[in-house]
């Protein structure tokens, strides 16, 4: 490959480079934060590892007491919880943040200090939850967390909160990964490289991010309201204050089974990445493999009620989530059928990336057809909380995400150490994994069929287990002694591996256009790609992308820049400026570090200080953007033919925006679910004989806000067509409407006259009260902030864009307040007059 | 812009069929809830009662719906030749809309079969 002139390459690193020493903790480059999502990824891997290992431990033979039963309970839990919200999606997130700018020929992610407060959030958040465990007083019931076992009464120590709250302050993370995955993907591919021209890991990763934004909200609020309800006593999941423990598990398995396909589809990603440079040929069906991705992501948020057909559902509704558990299986049979296909029709190399393949082919299979056995209901109710439950989610999650994510460690490992793995160390690190998983778990579906439920921590000799308890413990450790090996070939092939050749694989993707180690920039010129195998048609991109062939690659102007196109024919629309290293994300994570930490140990007021630092923070990070002299201030040497995005009316952040409000819908929606749920279906559901919430000022307050919003909207309006005239005193005035709608909106709240510790239905609404109040907070304070940039210069009519930005923000804040007053106030008025 | 929306090889298509598909389940399921809480038909009238015939129309009138979304951007795909953007979105749209009104037929058909509050 042609190596960079080094001047150039200097000139790239001085821009891109991360800071030399501690000034690395600054870093937001995708590069850094990827592998440092992975491996931190590994490390909880390990953790939980070890702890399944003392549970194999413990129950390999009847009757005994290695491990009592309390602490027994706090390993099955951490097992899961650290595996599925520390290990498995962060990991995937990581190699997604790693590998998607790489593939789709940019430089970085679009909000790349996003990137790196959400690694901070996931590791604070991980470790808080892990100490729990060293402390002795981890969560102990079990990783879904069920109320009532869950709640304060029969969870009084500090372990459920340890992981509600641990758990939504990693979910920061996911959600940052989620949103800007989304964007990057939608707004920064090469230019040229249209929908029908990505690769296919990009559509799996779309899906995936697609599906934290809907996913993920669920559980934050449930995490939320079951935290309020063991600190406040709010008893939205007791039914004697009109609650319902089953909201829980709604509102858990809404983001639970979702989470399975989370974690599968990057996983089915890497597979289909791997399989057609392996068959040396393109990927048969890449539109049915599209479809199916779509098809999974939308049908696998209706099923999670069969995780619950046992908790007294009507048979009819059983039947309907029956059904849709099993047509799951048909998007996952046209992708298996998509890769059988492509091997039929190439010319399959062995190596060992595609011995791990066909590990997965295997277990996935075996994992999916059991899938479809427990979404039939008779036979749900027979093995529901049994080891056969135990052996299938291993099937799924092992088969159809370590799998796929150890052929592509293997596949990409070349790419970020610029070494070849040993062949030898890893055949035997995969035939020892592959005969330890099979050990434990196939026959862990025997022992379940024989009616051993789980989380036990002993069982009676005499029952039938004894035996097949021994061999799924002796496959355990064969296991772990296979992944040892992983370990030990991937830490000497850092020392000991033969140098990679030029994309050792005559792989399709641009990732292998990088050099390998990949530079911080990735590539020195940004490329116009018009095919789906860029590498194979353009064998000589690597060198003409290292030449300076292609597009930006002027660095003089000092900024971090990559083109913006268009969603969906990527056509060439700005330039978009990136943030450069940043201690801001760091500290932020730090404070709400604090607010986690202080919440735990029911320090309030040193809370309230905390998350008062960590907004301050947030703010001042949101200061230096756009024009700030410390990211693209206004001057000669930009570009204007396509201009910079902070010129333009459209960005990143706009869409930014929008994914965020989906979200924030989600999370709405799922309030609004929780309120319609409990009721109707809380038998001690009641309804105050007289609202709580005086109407007459509530009106007056949302008339406040309409006003604000209409005044902004023509503010954005005017900007748009260039006319910046009163902009200041516009910006103030919305400022100063918001408020007086927040304080207005407050002195309703002080007014009301609510119960929150005796009725759910006040519980409620008090959530929803503080949920208006912050959106109508934040959007003031950001229009106060916007006011004072239009002071300093930095909004104007040559800079309409963070207007732009907020517009959104604030009608989202409209339509919720008026949503609000319908469903929780004019509603129920109705319904107690009729 | 409303009328770019319709035109079935736009991207939304890909997503129409599978976001009916999801409104029609959530009518299906909540109404089901919804409706054996305030009002349920007596158990004595087995799967024939005015709830399940309301989520059959439902899910019949939804499939109807959804297989002409189907044909609509079949034929628009058959317009565009070799391996186009729009023939992509048109095919990808096709296949949604065509899962979504097989998985509305399946997923509704046992209304026609078992009790709707049992």
């Amino acid at each position: 490959m042609t190596e960079p002139d080094p001047n150039q390459h200097r000139a790239f690193e001085r821009v891109w480079g991360n800071r030399p020493g501690w000034g690395a903790l600054a870093a937001v480059n995708h590069t850094s934060i990827g592998l440092r999502f992975m491996g931190t990824g590994i490390f909880f891997f390990l953790v939980g590892g070890l702890l399944a290992m003392l549970i194999r431990t413990q129950i390999a033979l009847p009757e005994q007491e290695i491990i009592g039963p309390e602490t027994y309970n706090q390993l099955f839990t951490m097992h899961g919880t650290v595996m599925m919200f520390l290990f498995a999606i962060p990991v995937l997130e990581g190699l997604a943040i790693y590998m998607i700018p790489k593939m789709i020929g940019t430089r970085d992610l679009v909000f790349p200090r996003i990137s790196s407060l959400g690694y901070y959030c996931y590791l604070f958040g991980g470790l808080i939850i892990l100490s729990s465990l060293f402390l002795g007083i981890a969560p102990n019931s079990g990783w879904f967390m069920y109320t009532p076992l869950s709640s304060a009464e029969y969870a009084p120590g500090p372990g459920s909160d340890f992981w509600l709250l641990g758990i939504t302050f990693v979910e920061i993370s996911a959600m940052a990964a989620g949103i800007e995955l989304t964007v990057s993907i939608l707004r920064s591919r090469a230019p040229g490289m249209t929908l029908s021209k990505m690769p296919i890991f990009c559509w799996y990763i779309l899906a995936m991010a697609l599906m934290i934004v809907f996913g993920f909200p669920p559980l934050i609020l449930g995490s939320i309201l079951l935290e309020l309800e063991r600190a406040a006593g709010l008893p939205f999941f007791q039914v004697a204050g009109g609650g319902d423990p089953l909201l829980w598990q709604h509102l858990f398995w809404l983001f639970g089974h979702p989470e399975v396909y989370i974690i599968f589809l990057p996983a089915a990603g890497i597979v289909s990445t791997l399989i057609p440079v392996f068959a040396q040929r393109p990927l048969v069906g890449y539109r049915w493999i599209v479809l199916a991705i779509m098809i999974t992501g939308f049908i696998s948020f209706g099923l999670w009620v069969h995780h619950m057909f046992t908790v007294g559902i009507p048979q009819l509704a059983q039947a309907f989530f029956s059904a849709a558990s099993m047509l799951v299986a048909v998007p996952t049979a046209i992708q298996v059928f998509a890769w059988l296909a492509t091997l039929w029709v190439g010319k399959v190399i062995f190596s060992l990336p595609m011995l791990w393949v066909f590990g997965f082919l295997v277990v996935f299979v075996c994992g999916g057809l059991t899938g479809v056995m427990l979404a039939l209901v008779p036979f749900n109710w027979q093995v529901h909380d049994t080891h056969f439950v135990v052996a299938h989610l291993h099937y799924v999650l092992v088969g159809g995400m370590f799998f796929p994510l150890m052929a592509g460690l293997y596949y990409w490992l070349p790419h970020l150490s610029g070494r070849m793995p040993s062949r030898n160390l890893g055949n035997w690190g995969f035939w020892l994994t592959f005969i330890g998983f099979n050990v434990t778990f196939l026959l862990m579906h025997l022992t379940g069929l024989l009616g051993m439920p789980r989380r036990v921590y002993t069982y009676e000799s005499g029952m039938g287990w004894d035996g097949l308890n021994l061999l799924s413990s002796v496959g355990g450790f064969i296991m772990s002694a296979g992944i040892a090996l992983i370990i030990l070939d991937v830490v000497l092939h850092f020392r000991f591996g033969k140098p990679a050749p030029r994309n050792p694989w005559n792989a399709d993707t641009l990732e292998w256009a990088t050099r390998t180690p990949p530079s911080s920039y990735n590539f020195l010129s940004q490329p116009r790609i018009e095919t789906r195998h860029p590498l194979w048609d353009r064998p000589d991109l690597p060198d003409t992308i290292a030449a300076g062939a292609h597009g930006l690659r002027d660095i003089g102007h000092g900024r971090r820049e990559i083109y913006g196109t268009d969603a969906v024919h990527a056509r060439l629309k700005e330039v978009i400026h990136l943030p450069t290293n940043s201690w801001w994300p760091l500290l932020s994570a730090l404070a709400l570090a604090v607010v986690c930490i202080s919440l735990l140990i029911r320090t309030y007021p040193l809370a309230l200080v905390a998350l008062a630092v960590a907004t301050g923070l947030l703010l001042r990070w949101s200061w230096e953007n756009g024009a700030h002299p410390k990211a693209a201030p206004l001057g000669l040497q930009e570009p204007t033919d396509p201009p910079l995005h902070s010129r333009t009316c459209d960005g990143p952040g706009l869409w930014g925006m929008a994914v965020t409000l989906l979200a924030d819908a989600t999370l709405y929606l799922s309030l609004l679910f929780s309120w319609f749920y409990l009721w109707t279906v809380s038998p001690e559901w009641r309804l105050p004989e007289e609202t709580p919430l005086a109407l007459a000022p509530l009106v007056l307050c949302g008339l406040l806000l309409a006003a604000a919003v209409a005044l902004y909207s023509r503010m954005t309006q005017r900007l748009r067509l260039g006319q910046d005239r009163n902009l200041l005193a516009n910006t103030a005035l919305v400022a100063l409407l918001g408020v007086l709608h927040t304080a207005a909106l407050i002195g309703v709240f002080a007014g009301a006259d609510l119960r929150p510790t005796e009725l759910a239905h006040d519980a409620v609404l008090m959530v929803m009260l503080f949920y208006l109040l912050f959106h109508s907070g934040l959007a003031t304070v950001a229009t106060g902030l916007q006011a004072w940039r239009v002071k300093l210069g930095y909004l104007s009519a040559r800079l309409p864009y963070e207007p732009m930005v907020l517009k959104p923000f604030w009608m989202y804040t409209l339509g919720i307040f008026w949503l609000s007053v319908a469903v929780f106030l004019l509603l129920p008025m109705a319904w107690g007059s009729a | 812009m409303l009328k770019a929306l319709w035109r079935p090889t736009h991207p939304a298509h890909t997503t129409l069929g599978l976001i009916l598909w999801s409104l029609w389940f959530v009518a299906l399921y909540g109404g089901l809830s919804v409706a054996c809480e305030l009002v349920p038909p007596t158990l004595e009238q087995g799967a024939v009662n005015w709830l399940n015939a309301s989520l059959l129309l439902l899910t019949l009138a939804t499939t109807g719906v959804l297989l002409w979304l189907t044909q609509r951007c079949w034929r628009a795909a058959k317009r565009f030749e070799g391996s186009s953007q729009e023939r992509l979105i048109a095919q990808v749209g096709a296949g949604a809309h065509g899962f979504s009104a097989g998985a509305a037929l399946i997923v509704g058909l046992p209304v026609t079969a078992l009790p709707p509050c049992l």
